[in-house]
């Protein structure tokens, strides 16, 4: 997938507000291309996460149209979307969707067994890494938000992916460890050539982007 | 996998499951209990004949004292033939057609030195009426073999009478069989020598049977011409057991030959009880796959949220369905499983009473209750996964 394309596209929440959208991403024509780094910005309730999972197929409660590479994703079917999500969509939820009764590790595993994508000694590096190696046995519902939001990070990389979306990744993190989640999600990206969107509400990493979008 | 198995069992009730199991396999039980009881039960009320229509009764006139000195008057008029035909409760009419010149029939095994010779008659009803193979129960002119069904009465008559006190071997129906009869047919100034091979034997046709074919032929060549009226029918009815046959008859003053119609009767109280024995089975299986279908969205809608989580990391929904899918499989296939194991244990203990009871009854097997079984569980397993599968495709479109 080399690029996805936002055509009009606007929340059906705010239809009733359609003639003072002021917005780099509603009712716009927008594309996010590979191997390039978008920032996203937005004052919290401005359907930040819902431009997610409109994307990721998750919703559909809105007008317009997004395409991948020139294909409308309405069309797409469920063994279709089950391949992108495997391998040309990664994303980091702003509720990171974890598992709470599996371990740290066994939230990655269950994904990674599926894609079988990083060996088991580049995951237990990240774990060190990103200062969680003491938890890799622990259930993930005895984490902190911040923990957690390292574990769901590690997930979201265990894929092959061609545009990664993380969704406010370091709300609950102190600046050393955004800098390392930041390192690490780049050097990823890079690896495959993929498109990084990073949303924030605010607080946001440090990184060289390609383009600001307001939302 | 897994780790699947381990996130989707949360949320499983234990006692829903075994509520399910337990009245699946009652209901199950109960299905196959009757039908299996009724296929054993079902052979002592069918006679032992195999090649006689089921429901088919022979109907003849009184004999009265005047028309048993004047030898007419116990036969059918062609009105009356014609009356009976056009009964609501009849569904097909035969005629017994006699042969109309005579008949004389040795037998014998000349190395044992056993030699029967006989004046016969030969009659015959229409071949839908027989149900044997019909490629065998035809002849043709210029065969000189004829396909015939005793009476099970004359070979008891032998077996029991003649060769007990004369100190004769007696014979069994596969030997008699085995012999041939040297038939010889006089009429019409012609004569002719046959082949007579028994094919079987009868326990409610009275009378010594040959093929239509035969005595159609047999009687343009060798009688005498004259129309005969038969004086024996062969009716085959809808429901053996209708009021209407007995009054009918009664007004007519007709009999019929044997205990068909309280046969009949005693078979078709059985279906009927089977019948609403099965009935019950079948609700309480439908009832119990109701209970198994709710458990089964109740721990859906409990794990939606894991189960969507699991779609959106990538999992394809009927690998999502599968764990659950195999459950219902593995719950049934044991259900199955106890449910033979149980009718097995109660067929044998019934069965002890039947054989006591009725100690010449043939035991046929259970292979037409495992087919059943077998198919019920695959229809019910069918159904499951299909449901299950749909379920799991409404959290994909985020239906619930």
């Amino acid at each position: 997938m080399d690029k996805i394309e936002l055509k009009q596209v606007l929340p059906l929440v705010f239809e009733e507000r359609r003639s003072l959208m002021q917005s780099d991403v509603w009712l716009q024509n927008l594309t996010f291309q590979k191997g390039h780094l978008y920032l996203v910005e937005a004052d919290s309730g401005t359907g930040k996460s819902s431009m997610c999972s409109y994307i990721f197929g998750y919703r559909k409660d809105f007008t317009g149209q997004i395409l991948f590479d020139d294909k409308d994703i309405h069309s797409l079917r469920v063994a279709e979307w089950v391949d992108i999500r495997i391998r040309c969509l990664s994303i980091l939820w702003q509720e990171l969707r974890l598992f709470p009764e599996l371990t740290a590790m066994e939230n990655i595993q269950i994904k990674n067994q599926l894609t079988g994508f990083k060996s088991q000694k580049q995951i237990d590096e990240w774990f060190e890494r990103l200062g969680i190696g003491d938890k890799r046995d622990s259930k993930v519902g005895r984490l902190s938000f911040g923990q957690q939001q390292r574990v769901a990070l590690i997930r979201s990389l265990c894929q092959p992916f061609d545009f990664i979306f993380v969704d406010e990744p370091i709300s609950h993190l102190d600046e050393r460890n955004s800098e390392i989640l930041g390192e690490l999600l780049l050097s990823e990206a890079q690896k495959q050539g993929a498109g990084v969107i990073v949303t924030s509400i605010g607080k946001h990493m440090n990184l060289d982007y390609d383009q600001i979008l307001k939302l | 996998m897994k780790l699947v198995w381990k996130l989707l069992r949360q949320h499983i009730s234990i006692g829903q499951f075994a509520g399910f199991t337990l009245a699946n396999l009652i209901g199950l039980v109960i299905i196959l209990l009757g039908f299996q009881f009724y296929q054993d039960v079902s052979s002592i009320f069918s006679s032992r004949e195999s090649f006689m229509k089921k429901d088919y009764i022979v109907v003849t006139k009184q004999v009265q004292a005047v028309s048993a000195l004047t030898g007419k008057g116990n036969s059918f008029t062609t009105s009356e033939i014609k009356d009976l035909e056009t009964q609501p409760f009849t569904r097909s009419l035969g005629l017994f057609q006699p042969a109309d010149f005579s008949i004389s029939a040795s037998m014998g095994m000349k190395n044992v030195g056993i030699q029967f010779s006989t004046e016969m008659f030969f009659e015959s009803v229409p071949n839908e009426f027989v149900d044997y193979d019909s490629s065998q129960w035809n002849f043709q002119p210029g065969d000189d073999f004829i396909p015939i069904i005793l009476p099970r009465n004359y070979l008891n008559l032998y077996n029991f009478g003649f060769a007990q006190t004369r100190g004769l071997p007696k014979l069994s129906e596969n030997i008699i069989s085995m012999i041939s009869l040297d038939i010889s047919i006089k009429g019409h100034g012609k004569s002719g020598h046959y082949q007579g091979k028994i094919v079987g034997f009868s326990n409610r046709l009275n009378t010594i049977l040959v093929p239509q074919s035969f005595l159609d032929w047999a009687n343009v060549e060798f009688g005498s011409g004259e129309q005969v009226h038969p004086s024996r029918l062969i009716l085959e009815v809808y429901n053996p057991t209708d009021d209407r046959i007995v009054k009918y008859f009664q007004a007519k003053g007709y009999e019929t030959e044997d205990d068909k119609l309280d046969q009949g009767k005693t078979t078709w109280f059985l279906k009927i009880v089977v019948g609403i024995v099965l009935g019950v089975g079948v609700l309480i299986t439908v009832l119990a796959f109701y209970i198994l279908m709710l458990s089964i969205y109740l721990l859906v809608q409990k794990n939606a949220e894991k189960l969507e989580n699991l779609l959106l990391i990538g999992y394809s929904p009927s690998r999502v369905a599968y764990p659950y899918q195999l459950l219902t499989l593995g719950l049934n296939a044991i259900v199955l499983v106890l449910a033979f194991l149980v009718l097995m244990i109660v067929r044998k203990y019934y069965l002890e009473i039947l054989e006591t009871l009725y100690p010449d009854i043939i035991i046929g097997g259970i292979g037409k209750t495992v087919l059943v079984g077998l198919f019920l569980f695959v229809v019910v397993s069918f159904l499951n996964m299909w449901v299950i599968h749909r379920k799991i495709a409404f959290i994909w479109k985020r239906k619930g």
